[in-house]
């Protein structure tokens, strides 16, 4: 049965107020669509999650959508510090949030446990930091230390992480949700495993047949799949392999927007409340910036060695 | 002694090389940007052809055409060896106990090497909020040799930092141990805009090893906020090789991006 819908209306009937998100990207693949669509919608007290967070979760904090994030870093990458992060946690803009803080091997742990119905996981960090020390809303269950069982060790373990939704965008998927990416994978497959439903944002739709050509790309099986949109362009300004580059000119954009309260909530008009949906989002930039910019984006074509999965 | 100008490279191009000789043959490498590539990259070109880099974002052994931006820069995608996900290197790589070296920067770092990237000033209420850990705690408890990249004032070193967000040797000898981190890792550098400082394993604590041509020991000494102490061969750092500017400039970086680390206090 085909889940092929609009991002207004996957966000609409799968996303509560209130709801634990998985959102994938890792520079790569971000669902900025799906972000955007957030936002326009008010969604609000959510709890969010990624290892390695970005303009996306920055956004979302600026705009009040978030409540609680489960965290192991925001930045803007070569654009620094995230300004409506530190203007939530420094100065209480809009709302201060509360964040629970884990690294990038804790995380992608606990949502790996979370994926494979594991109640906990041990891990081999944050033993002797001040991330031990530091315990928000998760209290006491953020972390346990024990002795291990079968040598007596000094052993952290991590919870497992079951988000309600997760929101990932790939490169391809057909209509039941079988979603296929190539290319950095951050902790995007175990966080989408991990939730009780995804969504899966794609730059194109394809039959079932293209997606058994090369099934080891599949990292999530159409079971776990709740709403699938087709949303080309949808990680921009991040990137997508095999489909556009980062767009670092936007990228400069959002730091310079996001610097002020009052830049950020122009750049929340112009981008997001200024435009209904992913299609008018792509004409606006055209107008803003000009065909050719867009264009250049645009990935080499370079397709890779075909493989053979016959026998 | 008075201190010499920099003859014919920036400071940037110093730091670069001096992290590129802390790397050998056959390492394996954990990388982020900037600064870490850069050095990775010239050891690679010059004497250690066969050391690996690899990207937590789930990279290993990219060939990228320009130097990556992140770690999760699009250019590391073409011709990698392997690309999976995050527990593909921060699990199967990092904690399984297959990394070398990695390559580290902070805000704040402290005589210990403890890091400090989440924020300045009190937890609760930060003066200043910081990232926050990323991949650097993991990193920095689990390689073998970690090389930390800071600016040299009294500012971002100091004698504790405000928060540890990367354990360096904690509070002195044998702490890393008794909270079960690996034996055989820990910080074994400081790179900085002024010196190189490696660890006395007896006490934990960052040594002045080289300072570089344009500063002395005495100034070296003044810009450090704990009481440095000076090894007795202390000598000056060795400038960049004909070989090491050749490959930076012209194999690896020939925009000269990384003269964009001036503007950020790298002087």
């Amino acid at each position: 049965m085909s889940k092929v819908t609009t991002i207004n209306k996957a966000i609409s009937e799968h996303v509560k107020d209130g709801d634990f998100l998985f959102i994938g990207g890792y520079i790569c693949r971000t669902p900025y669509a799906a972000i955007h669509e957030i936002i326009r919608q008010g969604k609000k007290d959510l709890t969010v999650t990624r290892s390695n967070a970005a303009d996306d979760f920055d956004m979302l904090i600026g705009a009040g959508a978030v409540k609680r994030f489960i965290a192991t870093f925001l930045s803007l990458g070569f654009f620094g510090l995230g300004r409506c992060y530190r203007r939530s946690l420094e100065k209480g803009i809009p709302h201060k949030i509360e964040v629970e803080e884990y690294t990038n091997l804790s995380l992608p742990t606990m949502l790996m446990a979370g994926a494979m119905g594991m109640p906990f996981a041990p891990v081999r960090d944050m033993a002797g930091s001040d991330l031990m020390k530091v315990k928000s809303f998760m209290g006491d269950n953020k972390y346990k230390v024990i002795e291990s069982p079968f040598d007596g060790a000094p052993t952290v373990l991590v919870p497992a992480l079951n988000p309600d939704v997760a929101i990932i965008h790939v490169q391809q998927s057909d209509e039941t949700g079988n979603a296929q990416i190539w290319g950095i994978g951050g902790d995007c497959q175990h966080g989408a495993n991990a939730a009780k439903k995804v969504i899966v944002c794609c730059e194109r739709i394809v039959s079932r047949d293209i997606i058994g050509k090369d099934p080891s790309r599949t990292i999530v099986p159409d079971y776990k799949v709740a709403a699938v949109v087709e949303e080309p362009f949808g990680a921009h300004p991040g990137y997508t392999p095999g489909f556009y580059d980062t767009d670092f000119k936007f990228g400069n954009v959002y730091k310079t927007a996001s610097s002020t309260e009052d830049g950020f909530k122009r750049f929340l008009d112009e981008w997001v409340y200024g435009v209904k949906n992913r299609n008018e989002y792509i004409q606006h930039y055209i107008k803003s910036y000009g065909y050719a910019s867009f264009k250049k984006l645009e990935a080499e074509f370079d397709y890779g060695y075909p493989v053979s999965y016959s026998y | 002694m008075a201190a010499k100008q920099l003859d014919g490279y920036i400071k940037p191009e110093l730091m670069a090389c001096c992290g590129a000789r802390e790397i050998q043959e056959n390492d394996i490498v954990l990388v982020g940007t900037g600064f870490p590539t850069m050095a990775a990259n010239i050891a690679k070109h010059t004497h250690a052809p066969n050391a690996r880099l690899m990207q937590e974002s789930g990279v290993y052994d990219a060939r990228p055409k320009r130097p990556a931006l992140s770690v999760g820069d699009p250019c590391l995608n073409p011709g990698a060896a392997m690309i999976g996900g995050l527990m593909d290197i921060m699990g199967m790589g990092l904690q399984a106990g297959n990394v070398d070296v990695g390559f580290l920067s902070g805000s704040q770092v402290d005589k210990f090497g403890n890091i400090n990237t989440t924020c300045i000033g009190d937890y609760e209420n930060p003066k200043s909020r910081l990232p926050g850990s990323g991949g650097a705690n993991p990193i920095g408890s689990l390689v073998k040799r970690v090389l930390i990249i800071a600016l040299h004032d009294t500012r971002r070193l100091a004698e504790k930092v405000d928060f540890i967000t990367t354990p360096g040797y904690i509070d002195g000898p044998g702490a890393r141990e008794k909270h079960g981190l690996p034996p055989g890792t820990g910080p074994h550098v400081i790179i900085t805009n002024k010196a190189v400082m490696r660890f006395d394993k007896s006490t934990g604590e960052a040594y002045l090893d080289t300072y570089h041509p344009d500063t002395t020991v005495e100034e070296v000494v003044k810009s450090t906020p704990w009481d440095l102490k000076v090894s007795p061969d202390v000598r000056e750092t060795e400038p960049p090789t004909e070989d090491e500017l050749r490959v930076l400039r012209e194999v690896l970086d020939p925009k000269r991006m990384i003269s964009a680390y001036i503007s950020r206090g790298y002087v």
